[in-house]
């Protein structure tokens, strides 16, 4: 445990001690400095902090263009003692309004377009202007006092996931494992203040803790890179060339676009030094192309759910990986362990199957304002009754191999990775079946294709990209189906149930054949 | 054909809109979903190829190319 610390914010307050006026952050419009940054936190806090009942169960919402000025209400937020929940500024306002139902708010910070689209939501918290925020002076003795009374198993942040009922639900993450899990990374890897992380998660998905805080334990900068170049593979290489990006920690989805673009074999990059990717699997002959550009460089396979604070195990490419081979996992990193345990709780052998469960100071305190599905996915350690040990079930299927590493299998449920982004199938058919004129609905993913197939019980005549719009109403871009299929009614097994197998040869399987 | 029509004529056969009377010189590409993000791609290299020039990703970063004008503003920024 790194227990210099109370709150993940005092990392600034250092930051801004040893480095300074070194650029801590830089997006497309600005760049700030690390004491910059402080300063400009510490106005932001005393403002909210006059405005609003700020403290740990009061969270605030950050619902930002991705920005420094994202940055800065963030580490605001924690300042005044508030978890910060940061939302994805596309997110329907039908989403927006579900979540902060579920969250209960103390305050929403946005900019100026967002108070207006927020405005008709009637919500039961302020509403703040960032601008309007950072205008005041700070109140340097009261942000003392905030942090002399935190914890450190106070919720640092709260990001929503998508949940199987179609209400997103909210992973509440303490101080101290933001703290643990980025000492570990940027020791592991031997992060330096001459480093420049790449970065190029949203701020509502987990990795962009590690492009955050990273920057502040070590003095390194982070490149926000904007969203716009991971539409083109080609340019978005040009980007890392001339900011002279030396680490990048990406979902595989945008490796695999820059290797499918055919630049990894025209043109090197010289300052790239460290690859770290998780959320979803890599494929060995896109990987293999990235090494083969990058010889000098060191790739890090790694794996976390959202309620693990982003990594838990790691897996450091130490050998030439062929094609059918899969790429492990690999072992937990510092404070994290990990059991495998079969349908009754037992721990499984080496090479059989079963559920990844995982612990240590990284875990989840549990989903904010919802007690039952915390027990169902919180449990204590099976094989420990001596004292509270929690773990959570991660639904994952995985082994694990003669030499220690572990690899992943599949899926227990419904829920699917695509482009990174974690989706239960039930959270899009619970936003279909809502729609006018359809009497049922099932969803289903081609992890050939890697396509979400929405299949539609209805009499009306459906046009998908109309439909699709409907649907983004509701339901955030990366979630609308790939392909619908609709028709007037659906086949049933004997027992009555929607027959998805025939549904799956139909118009899955044997249109790929 | 002027550099409007060209590229609205390249999208329309390239991503099968037919007349489908949404598709204007001033829609929104991508939300709309007349076009997925790999076919940004594609929109690229036609203009690239076509008018002999260059997109920067600083062209990319610093300039909307989410409609048919917004597009042809740039490429016509650069022939």
């Amino acid at each position: 445990m790194y227990k210099l610390y109370t709150s993940a914010v005092e990392l600034l307050d250092v930051a801004a001690e040893k480095y300074g006026e070194r650029v801590a952050f830089r997006d497309a419009a600005d760049e700030i400095t690390f004491s910059g940054l402080q300063s400009l936190s510490r106005r932001l806090a005393t403002a909210l902090m006059k405005k609003t009942d700020t403290g740990r169960t009061r969270p605030v919402m950050v619902y930002m263009p991705k920005s420094i000025k994202s940055i800065v209400t963030f580490m605001g937020s924690m300042y005044a003692g508030s978890p910060y929940v940061p939302m994805d500024y596309a997110v329907p306002l039908a989403r927006f309004s579900a979540t902060a139902q579920n969250l209960c708010p103390t305050a929403v910070i946005t900019d100026e377009a967002g108070k207006e689209k927020l405005d008709s939501l009637g919500l039961d918290a302020a509403v703040l202007v960032y601008d309007e925020l950072i205008g005041c002076d700070a109140d340097n003795s009261l942000i003392d006092t905030v942090l002399n009374t935190a914890t450190d198993l106070d919720a640092a942040y709260i990001m929503y996931t998508s949940g199987s009922t179609g209400t997103p639900k909210g992973v509440t993450i303490s101080h101290r494992a933001v703290l643990d899990y980025t000492k570990w990374l940027t020791d592991t890897f031997d992060i330096t203040q001459d480093s420049v992380i790449g970065m190029q998660s949203a701020f509502h998905f987990d990795n962009s803790v590690f492009d955050m805080f990273a920057a502040l334990f070590t003095g390194c900068t982070t490149v926000i890179i904007p969203e716009v170049l991971f539409m083109y593979p080609e340019k978005l290489f040009d980007f890392l060339d001339e900011e002279k990006i030396s680490i990048i920690f990406w979902v595989p989805t945008v490796m695999i676009s820059v290797a499918n673009s055919g630049i990894l074999s025209r043109k090197k990059l010289e300052s790239l030094k460290l690859i770290l990717f998780a959320g979803e699997v890599m494929p060995i002959r896109q990987l293999n192309e990235w090494i083969d550009n990058c010889p000098d460089c060191k790739f890090v396979n790694m794996y976390g759910p959202t309620e693990a604070t982003d990594i838990v195990l790691y897996y450091v490419v130490d050998r030439e990986f062929t094609a059918g081979e899969t790429l492990p996992i690999g072992i937990p990193c510092a404070n994290m362990k990990a059991l495998i345990l079969d349908a009754d709780g037992k721990p499984c052998k080496k090479g059989e199957q079963g559920e990844l469960c995982i612990g240590g100071s990284g875990i989840s305190s549990g989903y904010w304002n919802s007690p039952e599905i915390t027990e169902r996915a919180f449990i204590q350690n099976p094989l420990n009754n001596k004292y509270c040990d929690r773990l959570y079930r991660t639904g994952d299927l995985v082994y694990e191999a003669e030499d220690g590493n572990i690899i992943f299998c599949g899926r227990a449920d419904s829920q699917i990775k695509l482009r990174g982004n974690r989706i239960e199938l039930g959270d899009i058919e619970a936003a279909a079946a809502a729609m006018d004129n359809i009497k049922n609905c099932c969803v289903m993913f081609s992890h050939e294709t890697e396509e979400i197939f929405l299949f539609l019980e209805t009499d009306a005549e459906i046009v998908q990209r109309k439909f699709n719009m409907e649907l983004k109403k509701v339901l955030p871009a990366y979630m609308i189906p790939q392909k619908i299929v609709s028709m007037e009614s659906f086949p049933h097994t004997p027992s009555g149930k929607i027959d998805r197998q025939l549904l799956k040869k139909q118009y899955i399987t044997e249109r790929n054949d | 054909m002027t550099v409007t029509e060209t590229i609205s004529e390249f999208i329309r056969d390239k991503f099968d809109i037919g007349d489908d009377p949404d598709f204007t010189n001033d829609v929104h590409l991508f939300n709309e979903g007349f076009v997925d993000s790999f076919g940004a791609v594609e929109i690229i290299h036609f203009v690239e190829e076509t008018y002999s020039i260059e997109i920067t990703q600083k062209d990319i970063t610093l300039f909307p190319m989410n409609t048919v004008e917004e597009i042809a503003a740039v490429v016509e920024s650069k022939i």
